[in-house]
């Protein structure tokens, strides 16, 4: 499987299904698995060493006052139960460390393989839905060893001991934990399989109810400006309904719940079949007392059962979504043996053709040629490609056809982590860590020495701001009310680029609103940062596009007009339109400018 | 505990006695009059169901054993009767209680989510919506939960009592053994209950250390892969995982305590009850089925009992829920109305009249203040953050109540107005548009429901010919996702405003979004703002350059004061406030700075390349 990253420690789980993943996790633990199964095992015959000891106590009393054979059994009591205790303990302990180490490999080997997949994984997945996965559905997994499994084990063997015990008191009792087993079995498959339809219906309706409620009461200004309250709640009301009626036909399901009267019966008919036996003179009546203790056993199974069906039923669905991810298969390899030189900074896009999705092409027959340190600006109303542009210069994607050149060789064919580390991007949304500034600022070029890191923060207009801070270049982003705004965090993401010292800078401009004076220093830091390379910049700013060596305008992913300010002037009615506006009113806004200047 | 309480509480949240609290909760169960008494009468008979099954089977075993074949036969009969009718009664009892709860709920959910619509939005600045969402979806649960709770603990506690009673009948003294070992059972289970709140605070927070790690490097895993430091977040990773293992590994080590200890108690207990009860026998206090009926009981004595020493603190549970929910719905509006006259059609004439409005007493915002708008005319509001402007366009709205002085709309007094038909008359669009999940044609639609079809289409090719519909996958009829997520920032801003061009308001407040859009969408935005400036009076909260301009009259407030109105070029000759806001948020909007930027930069590099563009600035 190709990775763009290989964690020094890799699990051998098997991953041709959830069963075998879950079951090769298992079984990296076989001493703590063999622990937990004897602890259960040994759990339930000794509770079923209860009803025997106490049957033989009172034979004892009714055969005549064998006053010795009941201390005897009261003593086998208190000792098989210390013990049972003790055991238990180690079974849970055993089943408490196994989950645990479970959730922590799974987690780590989870990790470990998100780090390794490519940029376009990473795209396309919202980072709320991988966080499900990493922290809830490896949660999940936990509490399927512990109690989901443990209680499964734990459980089935009192369901078994009265199978397997009743024989030894008289072979023909084996009847009624037969007959309550095979039926319980039967009725409990019924009852999941009608439950969990209902179940399901339960959860839509209530995620519908409260998805609705949350957005209007996000939006209640434009409710009640819209003075359309009433409407909003009939709708609610009829959401409510929906959640109420599912609810309460959920309700009616598991009152029916069968296996309780299965019980009941079985003690019943148990004593019945016992009486019987006695009145035959097969057994005496410290076996019926110790059968019916047996079958009291069934009471902690069933009444486990199905909490811990439903823990072991959702584990397994979490492992299914952990085990999509893991074994997705990611298209980019590194292409170790590809061209590996320093980029001049030459990019050509000629009839470039792709798409995110098959049937839906994102841009088409794209061709365009930047020279080395040139900037150009690429414009166009929001969904025409621009972003997509960015994304296939560094190979997040390939093309599907055409193709796109760095310095005249296919980026298809560079060396994947030669090509990427020349290439900066700084995204919209831009991203700092929890860690200091200097630690940020360095994060790509981890040998940078302080000097180095200032020297930088200097030239893109971060240096004073930071240092305006109490910690300076020490302060935590994101700590004890440490915000910055989004023209502080665009300065630093420049600089931790600059320092990098990339031939090639991508720029998707931030939407923030800034005022004027941050504008100046933006435009300064941008500057800055463009010289000596070639820069793509992605931009919203008139400022920005108006000065590009280059400009690219984009519709619906197609370019329809390129070339120079003066040119696109001539040519494209669209970027006419932008300009047209401000031509009439450009006599005042000379005289502003000049006043504004002290001038 | 009551520590944690006082820090979650809100200014809305009152205290209710917990005899009103029950009487109130009480009342949403009232309409199920029959359900409540089918489930009265089902919990008065079936403790003594389940009480009688132990004795039957003591019974059943002690004829057994006098070999009493007929008063055998007799019991055993009985015993199947109990057992099928105790079924059915559970059976019943939690179709009742499913039903109860149900509709319940609902019912709360239902007043809840009315009264929080009816809040006016002064109480939604003091209090997060998230926080009312959870009001009205958890807390209800919570609330209903007391229902299952009480039956539950009542149909426990009554069926101990009756066994009690029996085994009493039978031996004091060996109900004195049986009942000897409650303190131990409730002592244990307090521990268990205070340890495990311990380690399991210690283990959330280890949870919380690792959700925070892999949020942040999920979060930053581009940047990461950018740079090539996969290897340094995985080595932070691995150690707060290892971290968060040995935590919650201790905490599960106490858990898996809990069983093993009580069942070796409940072991004990039954030696003691057979020791005992043996020597009762032989003494003959008791027959055998007696002794029986004490070992049996012993098992069934002991969850009940854990299960009560829970019990307040759930009561309690429910109680605060409740008591939550009722004071969300008792809450009152700081708007109130004098009347309600309906409001046919506005002209659009807004009078401020020596009025004083503060958000919280004593803040004052506007003291006094004095302002005629005339019907059609546009104005734009320009200040710095806090100068009052938003304050404005909110109280024309009604959305907030003022503390002296007048409002006038045509010359009529705000307060005497009926707000539906008042409000219907107003377009607002707030700074961050806000659509709701649907199609755009829907949303656009959102405060004028009866529009056509064709009148929707028509306005929304109405702008730029219609092209911002093009990128978009299904035109009119695209799924704009919850809260429009699935639009740019402006398309959301067009469609917000087609929403009002369709109402065609007779007032229209436009408080400006900051955020900057493609220069293409921007160009579309303006041309829709237009069309609604010649139609309606305006409100408009400026943050461009090329809305203010276009506004009729421009009003320069400053800590709630008008300092300056004019149009643009009279304000900035002035060079007072007005040419200072304009230096530091407008400057960069205008084409002069646009055509000169580069000499804002003060790199000379930059002029070596000039032979590169040939293009010298002017």
């Amino acid at each position: 499987m190709s990775a763009e990253f290989i964690a020094r420690a890799s699990f051998n789980t098997n991953h041709s299904s959830a069963l075998r993943f879950i079951l090769s996790h298992i079984l990296r633990h076989p001493l703590v698995a063999i622990l937990m199964v004897t602890g259960a095992f040994s759990n339930a015959a000794l509770a079923a060493a209860v009803p025997y000891y106490i049957g033989i106590a009172f034979n004892a009393i009714i055969n005549g006052s064998q006053w010795e054979i009941v201390q005897h059994a009261v003593l086998g009591i208190v000792a098989s139960q210390a013990l049972r205790g003790v055991l238990q303990a180690m079974r849970n302990f055993s089943s408490e460390l196994f989950a645990q180490r479970v959730e922590r490999d799974v987690r780590d080997e989870l990790y470990a393989s998100l780090l390794g997949k490519s940029m376009a994984f990473h795209d396309t997945k919202p980072v709320g839905e991988i966080m499900a996965r990493v922290t809830n559905d490896v949660r999940e997994m936990n509490l399927m060893m512990n109690p989901g499994l443990n209680l499964i084990v734990g459980s089935g063997f009192f369901l078994l001991m009265p199978l397997v015990v009743a024989p030894t008191i008289y072979p023909q009792l084996i009847l009624t934990p037969l007959v309550f087993l095979i039926l319980y079995f039967v009725f409990q498959y019924r009852f999941v399989t009608t439950l969990n339809p209902i179940a399901r219906s339960v959860r839509v309706s209530f995620g519908n109810m409260n998805a609705r409620l949350a957005e209007t009461l996000d939006g209640l200004q434009i409710v009640k400006g819209a003075a359309r309250e009433q409407e909003e709640i009939s709708l609610f009301s009829r959401l409510t309904d929906e959640v109420r009626d599912f609810f309460v036909r959920q309700g009616y399901i598991e009152a029916r719940y069968i296996p309780f009267l299965l019980l009941s019966l079985a003690t019943i008919g148990g004593l019945i079949h016992a009486v019987y036996l006695h009145q035959l003179g097969l057994i005496d009546t410290g076996k019926i007392i110790a059968f019916v203790g047996l079958l009291y056993l069934l009471q902690f199974p069933v009444f486990t059962s199905l909490r811990s069906l439903s823990q072991v039923a959702s584990g397994y669905a979490s492992a299914a979504r952990i085990l999509d991810i893991i074994i997705t298969e990611t298209d980019l390899d590194q292409n170790e043996g590809g061209y590996a030189q320093p980029i001049k900074g030459r990019i050509t896009f000629s009839n470039v053709g792709f798409g995110y999705e098959d049937t839906n092409q994102s841009v088409h027959d794209l061709g365009f040629t930047v020279e080395p340190g040139q900037t150009v600006a690429i414009v166009g109303q929001t969904g025409s490609g621009k972003t997509t542009i960015t994304k296939l210069i560094n190979r997040t994607y390939d093309v599907d056809t055409g193709s796109v050149q760095v310095d005249n060789v296919d980026v298809r064919n560079w060396n994947l982590a030669t090509l990427r580390s020349q290439i900066s991007i700084i995204e919209q949304d831009i991203f700092l860590f929890s860690r200091s500034i200097a630690d940020n600022i360095r994060f790509g070029n981890q040998t940078a020495t302080q000097a180095e890191i200032e020297a930088v923060a200097r030239k893109v207009q971060a240096h004073d701001f930071i240092m305006s801070f109490p910690d300076g270049y020490n302060t935590v982003v994101g700590q004890r009310g440490v915000t910055l705004s989004g023209g502080q965090r665009q300065r630093i993401a420049i600089a931790r680029a600059f320092l990098t010292d990339p031939p090639i800078l991508i720029l998707d401009d931030s939407t923030s609103a800034i005022d004027s004076a941050t504008e100046d220093l933006i435009q300064q830091a941008i500057w800055a940062a463009s010289k000596g390379r070639t820069t793509i910049l992605i931009t919203h700013r008139l400022s920005q596009i108006r000065w590009a060596d280059h400009i690219v305008v984009l519709r619906q992913g197609r370019v329809v007009a390129q070339g120079t300010h003066d040119a696109l002037l001539q040519s494209s009615e669209s970027y006419r339109r932008i300009f047209a506006r401000y031509e009439m009113t450009n006599s005042s806004n000379q005289i502003l400018t000049e006043m504004s200047s002290g001038r | 505990m009551a520590f944690f309480n006082s820090l979650s509480q809100d200014t809305y949240d009152r205290q209710y006695t917990d005899t009103y609290l029950m009487r109130r909760i009480a009342t949403y169960f009232s309409h199920e009059r029959r359900s409540l008494l089918a489930l009265a009468a089902l919990l008065g008979i079936y403790p003594l169901l389940s009480a009688i099954t132990p004795v039957l089977i003591s019974t059943a075993i002690d004829s057994s054993n006098r070999d009493d074949t007929l008063n055998l036969r007799w019991i055993l009969i009985i015993l199947l009767i109990v057992a099928v009718v105790d079924f059915l009664f559970t059976w019943t009892r939690s179709r009742i209680i499913t039903r109860l709860v149900g509709y319940g709920t609902a019912q709360m959910r239902k007043d809840a989510f009315a009264a929080a619509v009816n809040r006016d939005l002064a109480f939604y600045d003091d209090n997060k919506s998230g926080k009312i969402v959870s009001r009205i979806t958890s807390d209800t649960q919570e609330f209903a939960n007391i229902v299952i709770i009480f039956s539950d603990i009542f149909i426990q506690f009554v069926s101990l009592f009756v066994l009690v009673i029996v085994l009493l009948s039978r031996s004091v003294v060996l109900t004195g053994v049986v009942l000897l070992w409650l303190p131990i059972f409730i002592g244990v289970a307090l521990i268990f209950r205070r340890l495990s709140r311990v380690v399991g605070r210690q283990g959330a927070r280890a949870m919380a250390a690792v959700n925070d790690n892999i949020q942040e490097s999920v979060a930053g895993i581009n940047i990461a892969k950018n740079f090539r430091r996969e290897n340094l977040i995985y080595g932070e990773f691995v150690q707060v995982n290892l971290q968060s293992y040995t935590i919650n590994l201790r905490r599960g080590f106490v858990l898996a305590l809990i069983f093993p200890v009580l069942n070796i108690l409940s072991g004990f207990g039954s030696a003691t009850v057979v020791y005992f009860g043996a020597s009762s026998v032989l003494e003959g206090f008791i027959n055998i089925g007696s002794w029986y009926l004490f070992v049996q009981t012993v098992d069934r004595f002991w969850f009940p009992i854990i299960n009560l020493a829970g019990f307040w603190s759930q009561l309690q549970q429910g109680l605060s829920a409740a008591e939550r929910i009722f004071a969300l719905i008792d809450s009152e509006n700081s708007v109130i109305q004098k009347s309600n006259e309906t409001v046919t059609s506005l002209k659009g004439g807004i009078e401020f009249k020596n009025m004083v409005f503060e958000y919280r007493s004593g803040i004052r915002v506007l003291d006094n203040f004095n302002l005629s708008i005339r019907p059609g005319e546009s104005l734009a509001f320009v200040g710095h953050t806090g100068a009052g402007k938003s304050t404005i366009a909110k109280l024309i709205a009604r959305f907030y109540e003022f503390q002296s002085g007048d409002i006038l709309i045509d010359g009529r007094d705000i307060r005497t107005l009926d707000l539906h038909t008042f409000r219907g008359q107003l377009g607002i669009v707030s700074q961050s548009p806000f659509l709701f999940s649907g199609t755009i044609a829907e949303n656009i639609r959102y405060s004028k429901p009866q529009a056509t079809d064709d009148e929707v289409e028509a306005i929304a090719k109405s702008i730029g010919d219609g092209e911002w519909l093009e990128t978009l996958p299904e035109g009119l009829q695209t799924d704009v996702g919850e809260r429009g997520a699935r639009l740019s920032m402006g398309q959301r801003q067009l469609v917000s405003l087609l929403r009002v061009l369709l109402q065609r308001p007779a007032i229209f407040i436009l408080d400006e979004a900051t955020a900057s859009i493609d220069p293409f969408t921007e160009t579309q935005i303006q041309e829709a703002l237009d069309k609604i400036l010649t139609q309606s009076t305006s409100i408009l909260i400026a943050h461009r350059l090329s809305t203010v301009r276009r506004a009729d009259r421009i009003i320069v407030l400053r800590e709630g004061e008008i300092i300056e109105q004019g149009n643009h070029e009279s304000l900035i000759e002035q060079g007072g406030h007005y040419a200072e806001l304009y230096n530091t948020y407008f400057r960069h909007q205008s084409l002069s700075y646009i055509e000169n930027a580069r000499t804002y930069s003060p790199s000379p590099a930059r002029h070596t390349r000039v032979s590169l563009d040939q293009r010298t600035p002017n």
